[in-house]
C-alpha cells in the first residue's frame, strides 16, 4: 500500500536541519501502524511527507502503486482528496461548517451526489448522529475529533493518516477514538498510519515503528 | 474549473459570509457603499454640470441644430425664402419647431442720465419673432426686469444683463445700468441708426455670448437690413427620443444640401472647453474611485484571508483545489461589491437626489442636478464588480499559495 524508499527531508535555513534520514519502510493494505518516538524524532514530519502535505528532499514514495512524488501540485491535491484521509491533533474542522457539512464537504468537492447520505452514515458510525447540525464551537474536543475522523473517511480513502489525534483529549475520549480506529481497521480493512507518543497506544495497532533522530530505530509487531 | 468546483467555491463563500462576523461584513459593505457613492456622486455631479450647461445652451440660445446660409460654392448672406425652408423642416417627424434669426451688428449708445455722458457698447443684435421663438427657446424665462413680449414692436428692444449692466458682475463693455423704459440708440454697421425703448432685460450665465446680445423684432430687422422673408440662421429643436441628432442633421442636409448645418455643441466656445475639462475630471475621479474601491476590497479580503489562513490550509490539506479557494474569495468580493453598489445606489437615489430636489445647489446655469444615464450607471457597476473580482482574487491567491503546514500551524 505504502512503499517508502530512501526518504530524506531537510529543512533549509541558516543551519539546515536533517529531519528524516534515509527512511525506507513498507506498510501493507489494511495494516494499522503507529509511528512512535520522542518529540522531534521526525514522526510527524514522516507522516506529512507520506500524506503529501509536504515534499521530501529526496527518496521515493509510492501509495497504491502510484509514485506520488512525481505528481504535479494539482494532481497531488486531487490524490489527497481521492485517496487520503487526515485526522489532525487540533481537529482542523472548518469553523463555519456544521458537523454534517464538515463531513460531506470533501465528497461534495469530489462530485459525490450522495455525499449527505454518506456523511450522515459516518457521523452515526462515530456516534454523532444527534450532533450533525452543530458547529465545531458547540462540540467537545472528543466530538470534534470524531467529526474529523468521519470527514477523513467520506471519500473512502486508501490510507488514513492520524497525527497525534488524541493529544488534546482526555483518557475517555482518547479511548473512544482508538476504539473507533480499531473498528475501522478491523471491519472496513482501513489502512491507518498513526503518530503517537504514548507507549500504551501500541496495544491498539498491528505494528509500531519507532523513530529516533530521523531514522527508524526499530519495528515491533 | 468545472461545475462542481464552482458549486464548492460558492458553498465555501456562502458559509464564510453567513457564519462570518456580521460586524465585519457590515463594515466592508459600509466602506464599499461609501466608495460607490463617491464614484456615483462625483461623476453624476460633474456630468450634471456639463449637462446643465448644454441644456441651458439648447433652451436659451441655439436649440439643437443651427441652419446657416450657403457657404460654397459662393457665400450667401441669408437663407432665402425662410417660410418655405421652415415649413419643410417642420414637416420632418420629430422636429419640435424651427425659428429664424436675423443677425445684425452695431453699436449701442446709451445716455443713462440724459447729461451727454454716453456709454457705447458693440453688440450682436438678433431679430426674432418672439411668439414663435418661445416655442423652442425659453429666454423669456430668464427675464430679470420688464418682459419679453410676444409681439415685440419695431421700436422695442430686449437686452442681455451683461449688455445693460446693473445686474451681477460689472462687464467692461456694458451700458452702465440701462433700465427698462429708457431709450437707447443703435448705430448699425450698415449705417442705419434707430432708437429703441428697452422693454426687458434677461440674465443668463455660462451660455456663451447670449447674455451680451440684444433682441429686436424680425420685422424691424428686415427694415434695417432691407430684406424680406430671409434668415441669417434657422434654429431647429428636435425630439432626441425619436431620432439621434445625427439622423436629423442628415435628413435636413439632404433637404438643403447647399446650406450649412451646425450642432449646438459647436457654439459652446469656451464653455465647451470647460465641459471637456469637467468630463475629463469626471473620468479621472471615477478611475480614482474605482482604484480606491479596489484597494479597499483588496485590504479587506487580504485581512479576511489572512485570518482564515488555517481554514485555507485545512481546505488544501483535505484536497480542495487552490483555484476553488480563490474563486470562493472572488464570490465573497462580488457579494460585498454588490451590497456596496446597492448601498451606494440607495443613498444616491433615495437620499441625495430627493434632498437636492428640495434644497438645490445653485450653479451659474441653474440648479445643480445629478445626471445619470443607464450606460453610465452600468459602467460604474461593472467597473466596481471587476475591481472587486481582481481585488478579491489577488489576496486569496497570495494566501492560498502558502505551504499547507505553514497555513495550518503558522
Amino acid at each position: 500500500m505504502i512503499k517508502v524508499k530512501n526518504l530524506v527531508k531537510t529543512y533549509s535555513g541558516e543551519i539546515p536541519t536533517l529531519a528524516l534520514k534515509d527512511i525506507t519502510l513498507h506498510i501493507k493494505e489494511g495494516e494499522f501502524v503507529a509511528l512512535m518516538g520522542r518529540s522531534g524524532s521526525g514522526k510527524s514530519t514522516l507522516l506529512h511527507q507520506l500524506g503529501l502535505l509536504d515534499t521530501p528532499t529526496s527518496g521515493s514514495v509510492a501509495i497504491n502503486n502510484i509514485d506520488v512524488l512525481s505528481l504535479s501540485d494539482p494532481e497531488r491535491t486531487k490524490f489527497r482528496l481521492q485517496y487520503l484521509g487526515y485526522v489532525f491533533q487540533e481537529y482542523a474542522l472548518i469553523a463555519e461548517f456544521t458537523a454534517l457539512e464538515n463531513v460531506y464537504f470533501p465528497a461534495m468537492a469530489f462530485g459525490d451526489n450522495i455525499a449527505i447520505e454518506r456523511a450522515t452514515e459516518l457521523l452515526t458510525l462515530v456516534g454523532l448522529g444527534d450532533r450533525m447540525n452543530h458547529y465545531p464551537s458547540e462540540m467537545s474536543g472528543g466530538e470534534q475529533q470524531r467529526v474529523a475522523i468521519a470527514r477523513s473517511l467520506i471519500n473512502n480513502p486508501k490510507v488514513l493518516f492520524a497525527d497525534e489525534a488524541t493529544a488534546n483529549l482526555d483518557t475517555v475520549s482518547s479511548e473512544v477514538i482508538y476504539k473507533l480506529f480499531q473498528k475501522l481497521n478491523k471491519e472496513l480493512k482501513q489502512t491507518i498510519l498513526m503518530v503517537t507518543h504514548e507507549p500504551e497506544d501500541r496495544k491498539y495497532v498491528d505494528r509500531v515503528i519507532f523513530l529516533k533522530d530521523g531514522v527508524i530505530e526499530e519495528e515491533k509487531k | 474549473m468545472n461545475r462542481i468546483d464552482i458549486k464548492t467555491a460558492f458553498f465555501i463563500a456562502y458559509k464564510t459570509i453567513v457564519k462570518g462576523h456580521k460586524s465585519t461584513v457590515a463594515l466592508i459593505v459600509f466602506i464599499l457603499s461609501l466608495s460607490f457613492f463617491n464614484l456615483m456622486f462625483v461623476s453624476g455631479f460633474l456630468y450634471g454640470f456639463s449637462d446643465g450647461i448644454m441644456k441651458s445652451m439648447i433652451d436659451n440660445a441655439t436649440a439643437h441644430i443651427i441652419l446657416m446660409p450657403q457657404e460654397v460654392p459662393t457665400s450667401k448672406s441669408f437663407i432665402f425664402d425662410q417660410d418655405a425652408v421652415i415649413a419643410e423642416i417642420s414637416s420632418i417627424p420629430g422636429v419640435v419647431g424651427a425659428v429664424r434669426h436675423y443677425q445684425l451688428g452695431g453699436t449701442l449708445v446709451y445716455d443713462k442720465n440724459n447729461d451727454g455722458n454716453f456709454k457705447y457698447s458693440s453688440a450682436q443684435i438678433i431679430g426674432i419673432n418672439q411668439a414663435e421663438e418661445k416655442k423652442i427657446i425659453s429666454l423669456n424665462k430668464a427675464i430679470v426686469s420688464g418682459e419679453f413680449p410676444d409681439d415685440l414692436k419695431n421700436d422695442e428692444i430686449v437686452l442681455g444683463a451683461n449688455l445693460s449692466g446693473g445686474f451681477g458682475t460689472k462687464q467692461t463693455k456694458d451700458l452702465g445700468g440701462a433700465t427698462v423704459g429708457s431709450k437707447l440708440q443703435i448705430n448699425y454697421s450698415n449705417g442705419t441708426t434707430r432708437t429703441y425703448t428697452i422693454v426687458g432685460i434677461f440674465s443668463l450665465s455660462m451660455v456663451g455670448s447670449v447674455a451680451s446680445t440684444a433682441f429686436i423684432s424680425d420685422s424691424e430687422a428686415e427694415k434695417v437690413l432691407g430684406t424680406y422673408n430671409n434668415a441669417s440662421e434657422i434654429l431647429i429643436r428636435v425630439d432626441l427620443e425619436k431620432n439621434t441628432l445625427e439622423q436629423y442633421m442628415a435628413r435636413i442636409q439632404g433637404l438643403f444640401p447647399n446650406l450649412k448645418l451646425e450642432k449646438y455643441t459647436t457654439r459652446l466656445s469656451t464653455v465647451g472647453i470647460l465641459i471637456t475639462a469637467f468630463n475629463l475630471i469626471a473620468v479621472i475621479v471615477s478611475i480614482i474611485s474605482i482604484i480606491v474601491s479596489a484597494i479597499t476590497i483588496f485590504v479587506m479580503i487580504y485581512i479576511n484571508a489572512l485570518s482564515k489562513r488555517r481554514q485555507i490550509g485545512i481546505l488544501k490539506a483535505i484536497g480542495i483545489k487552490e483555484n476553488i479557494i480563490e474563486v470562493s474569495y472572488i464570490f465573497q468580493s462580488i457579494f460585498y461589491s454588490i451590497l456596496g453598489i446597492v448601498g451606494g445606489l440607495l443613498v444616491i437615489f433615495l437620499i441625495v437626489i430627493p434632498i437636492m430636489a428640495v434644497k438645490p445647489i445653485a450653479m451659474p446655469f441653474g440648479n445643480a442636478v445629478l445626471v445619470y444615464t443607464s450606460f453610465g450607471i452600468t459602467i460604474n457597476i461593472v467597473s466596481l464588480i471587476i475591481a472587486g473580482i481582481l481585488a478579491g482574487y489577488l489576496p486569496a491567491k497570495i494566501v492560498a499559495r502558502e505551504n499547507i503546514l505553514k497555513s495550518i500551524w503558522g
